[in-house]
């Protein structure tokens, strides 16, 4: 079978989409939800996925077969069909969420008004392109995608990180752990990070401690996340669940705004483009999971497929999202903990060899 | 055609004409002293008249009675004399230049090598021009540009196959290559893929450049070129192949990645540091020229929040009272730009430098003053005019997705700019030239193709070819 991913492009994915895709509305919903105590609530989430992705790296040292193959070879093909169907259906769930932020997002710092949601929908237009192509694709864009994210953040952090008020996190662990580890589960629909490799597992050739380096650059992504997350409450304290957007509103009280505008908004335009192909990761990985299930290798048909749910939802619910928000974060974590946690790792149950 | 000649010279003469109709097909027809006929056949201004008088008339006409064929080749002082049998094979050598001679009695007849087109000198290519480093350019006669590359390239390695294009113009194309440093069977395949057309002129070197080209309806080319023996030999020694066209002075190589266009032959002549600095400055400067009109107008529409409050304020007054939408005022500026520039290639010079006075001055000052469009407009499509300028060779790509952009960003907004450059990063990242990523050394990432990418590292770091072509000779410098 051909490599089409390479263990490099996987970590700059590990590292980078995880990083951006957790940057919108995530950091005021887990300030919502834990207080000044929010680096505790998201450093659990992402302790329990780094050691999911932990495992699904290492299951990958331990055979060559995709996971299809792994289902197919203990529990049959029809059976592998049929759970990738589930993990197709779950994939598009999981980007229902992030593109009603990113619709809000884009809506919010690209125009001074508020359009009318035809600015986004040309976004399909390059997903439909986009989740038409394969894996060899989705691991060269995040090539491109790992230096814009850094020069981004870079000029961001160096713009914001110095506004930081310290006192905004004292006095530390007062918050009730009962909010902490709330805000942890309510905002756990949003780390399916191990889905993604349990996909690419097979796609890609193992070498001795690509383990070690896949984990590594989650636990990057999760430090990006945490230092935007510390930055955005020591900005706006108190305030800060009421902030959305946070990444655009960290540098805003950058002194130089004043005098030379709004040049934040060059790294925020940059790092767009890197949140672009995020978001898109979850409808590629869908069609690619309808290809295996109904065994029909025409990607532009199931791309047509799903981005034609997507914008019937996104139509139909333009102006619902706290409706759907609030059902996702309090109902699919449940399917997140299924597909993301508990599947990964019983996937170290099926048989790795084939018998001889 | 393929007929053998007859014995007599008046029929081997007959035969040619037959087919050679035209007035500057000269048969000059002469004898020995002891009374031998001869007859060379030329083309009128291709064939050098001045050698053929003193390599083949000359010593025939002192040669002894009754000499032969084989005996006339060895009494020709020229040194390039070949036998030919066929009517085709002589009509083609006397299209292409050459003489040929026929001697009475015999029915083969001598190609004489004798051609001499008429043809500029080698000079320095108007868009290579360099401060630092050689200045020879290609010219339009394969012979001199084979010649160029030869005299800078004279290992045993080098391999030159001539092969003809063009159904009716039999364009001479040389396929050139370092046999064991370019790809194993990429020289077949480019044959194979330039004989699979067929054309009836082959007038430049772009016609063979889609040809050999996969997809040679996309915006982004395939192909790189060079028009200076300099950079093409150092093109060769990285693992590409090249082609000579007969009648262009722009040689293309292949396999060809982005990046090619943002070197210079240059910046391998002067410091690391310096090439660098300059190389970044050429991205930067692409990135601006393509995008500076369209975030102009996505700013002015959209969110004028990106632009600093001192320059809005200069802004807002130049504009006010303008009759046009942002949008259209670039739009049409930029269209101006075009058509200014096209004009002042097409025109004769001096009536383009007229133009470029009547265009800058007067177009553009009075359109100004007249409150038609403002002066930031023309001042951010002069610019962004520059600024695409400073990658030559990616001119013809960027100029059109300027377009594009401006285009996007006039109607979906700010947006459109992100989601368009997306787009173009997701149909890059696959394609390829001849197997190689165009987008390489960057996706995939190559680290030590980094080292002569936006990066011009010291001479040292560059002991290895690019590895994105995956050659088996690894090695370009050993350092002892």
């Amino acid at each position: 079978m051909s490599k089409e991913i390479s263990v490099r492009q996987i970590c700059f994915i590990m590292l980078v989409y995880t990083a951006v895709s957790k940057f919108i509305f995530y950091p005021c919903e887990l300030s919502f939800g834990s207080g000044r105590d929010l680096l505790f609530a998201a450093a659990t989430d992402f302790l329990i996925q780094g050691i999911i992705i932990w495992a699904v790296s290492y299951l990958c040292s331990r055979t060559d077969k995709t996971f299809f193959e792994l289902i197919e070879g203990t529990l049959g093909n029809i059976t592998a069909r049929i759970i990738y169907g589930f993990f197709a259906l779950f994939f598009i769930l999981c980007t229902v969420v992030p593109l009603f932020e990113q619709k809000l997002y884009v809506q919010d710092i690209f125009y001074d008004t508020v359009p009318s949601l035809t600015v986004f929908l040309p976004f399909f237009i390059f997903s439909i392109y986009a989740a038409s192509k394969n894996f060899r694709n989705i691991g060269r864009s995040a090539d491109i995608c790992m230096p814009l994210f850094f020069v981004s953040m870079l000029l961001i952090f160096s713009m914001s990180l110095f506004e930081v008020e310290w006192d905004a996190f004292l006095p530390i662990l007062k918050t009730p752990l009962k909010s902490v580890f709330g805000g942890s589960l309510t905002t756990a629909f949003r780390f399916f990070e191990p889905c993604w490799l349990l996909m690419f597992m097979g796609h890609f050739k193992y070498k001795e401690g690509d383990a070690a380096k896949i984990t590594l650059s989650y636990a990057g992504g999760a430090a990006f996340v945490l230092t935007v997350l510390l930055i955005f409450h020591g900005v706006y304290g108190g305030a800060a669940a009421t902030r959305q957007f946070a990444i655009s509103k960290i540098s805003l009280f950058f002194p130089a705004i004043d005098v030379i505008g709004r040049i934040d908004l060059i790294s925020l335009y940059v790092l767009e483009v890197v949140m672009i192909f995020a978001l898109v990761i979850n409808i590629q990985l869908a069609v690619h999971c309808l290809v295996k299930c109904t065994g029909y290798d025409n990607r532009p048909v199931f791309s047509l497929i799903v981005n034609g749910l997507l914008i019937l939802v996104i139509v139909l619910f333009n102006n619902n999202l706290s409706t759907i928000h609030k059902m996702w974060s309090n109902w699919f974590w449940i399917a997140t903990l299924v597909f993301a946690n508990i599947i990964p790792l019983a996937a170290w149950g099926l048989r790795r060899r084939t018998e001889q | 055609m393929d007929t053998m000649f007859m014995v007599t010279l008046e029929k081997n003469i007959k035969s040619v004409k037959d087919v050679l109709t035209s007035q500057d097909i000269i048969v000059f027809e002469f004898n020995s002293q002891e009374g031998k006929k001869f007859a060379a056949v030329y083309a009128d201004g291709l064939a050098d008249k001045q050698l053929l008088g003193e390599l083949v008339v000359k010593p025939l006409k002192t040669a002894r009675e009754n000499c032969s064929l084989e005996e006339a080749k060895g009494i020709l002082a020229s040194p390039e004399v070949k036998d030919g049998k066929k009517i085709k094979d002589a009509v083609n050598e006397i299209s292409d230049g050459n003489v040929v001679l026929f001697v009475d009695g015999e029915k083969d007849f001598l190609i004489i090598g004798l051609k001499n087109p008429p043809g500029r000198s080698v000079a320095e290519p108007p868009t290579q021009v360099t401060i630092k480093g050689p200045r020879e350019g290609f010219i339009e006669d394969i012979k001199v540009n084979l010649g160029l590359v030869r005299k800078r390239l004279k290992s045993e390695n080098l391999k030159v196959k001539m092969l003809k294009s063009g159904k009716r113009s039999e364009t001479a194309v040389a396929l050139i290559y370092l046999d064991g440093v370019c790809p194993e069977g990429l020289p077949e395949r480019i044959e194979k893929q330039l004989a699979a057309n067929e054309i009836d002129i082959v007038p430049d070197s772009s016609y063979i450049s889609q040809f050999i080209s996969k997809k040679p309806r996309s915006v982004f080319k395939r192909n790189g070129t060079a028009e200076k023996p300099d950079i093409f030999c150092a093109k060769l020694c990285e693992g590409r192949v090249g082609l000579i066209v007969d009648g262009s002075p722009i040689a293309v190589t292949v396999p060809y990645m982005i990046v090619e266009d943002i070197q210079a032959g240059e910046d391998y002549y002067t410091m690391s540091y310096r090439s660098t600095i300059i190389r970044i400055m050429r991205v930067a400067a692409l990135f601006i020229g393509l995008l500076l009109p369209a975030l102009y107008v996505a700013a002015q529409l959209f969110k004028i929040q990106i632009i600093p409050f001192q320059l809005l304020l200069k802004i807002s007054s130049s504009v006010s009272g303008l009759p046009l939408s942002p949008s259209v005022e670039m739009f049409l500026t930029l269209l101006v730009l075009e058509i200014l520039n096209e004009a002042s290639i097409r025109m004769p010079k001096y009536v383009g430098l007229a133009l470029s006075v009547v265009g800058a001055l007067v177009l553009g000052d009075t359109a100004v003053k007249a409150g038609v469009i403002s002066t930031p407009a023309i001042i951010i499509i002069a610019f962004s005019a520059i600024c695409l300028y400073t990658t030559p060779d990616l001119v013809e790509t960027t100029t059109t997705l300027r377009w594009i952009f401006l285009i996007i960003a006039g109607s979906i907004g700010t947006f459109g700019i992100p989601l368009f450059v997306a787009y173009l990063i997701c149909y890059l990242v696959t394609e390829q030239s001849y197997g190689v990523p165009l987008l390489a050394p960057f996706a995939p990432l190559v680290k030590n193709d980094l080292y002569d990418s936006m990066v011009k590292a010291n001479m040292y770091s560059l002991e290895a070819r690019p590895q994105a072509f995956g050659l088996k000779n690894k090695v370009r410098l050993k350092n002892k």
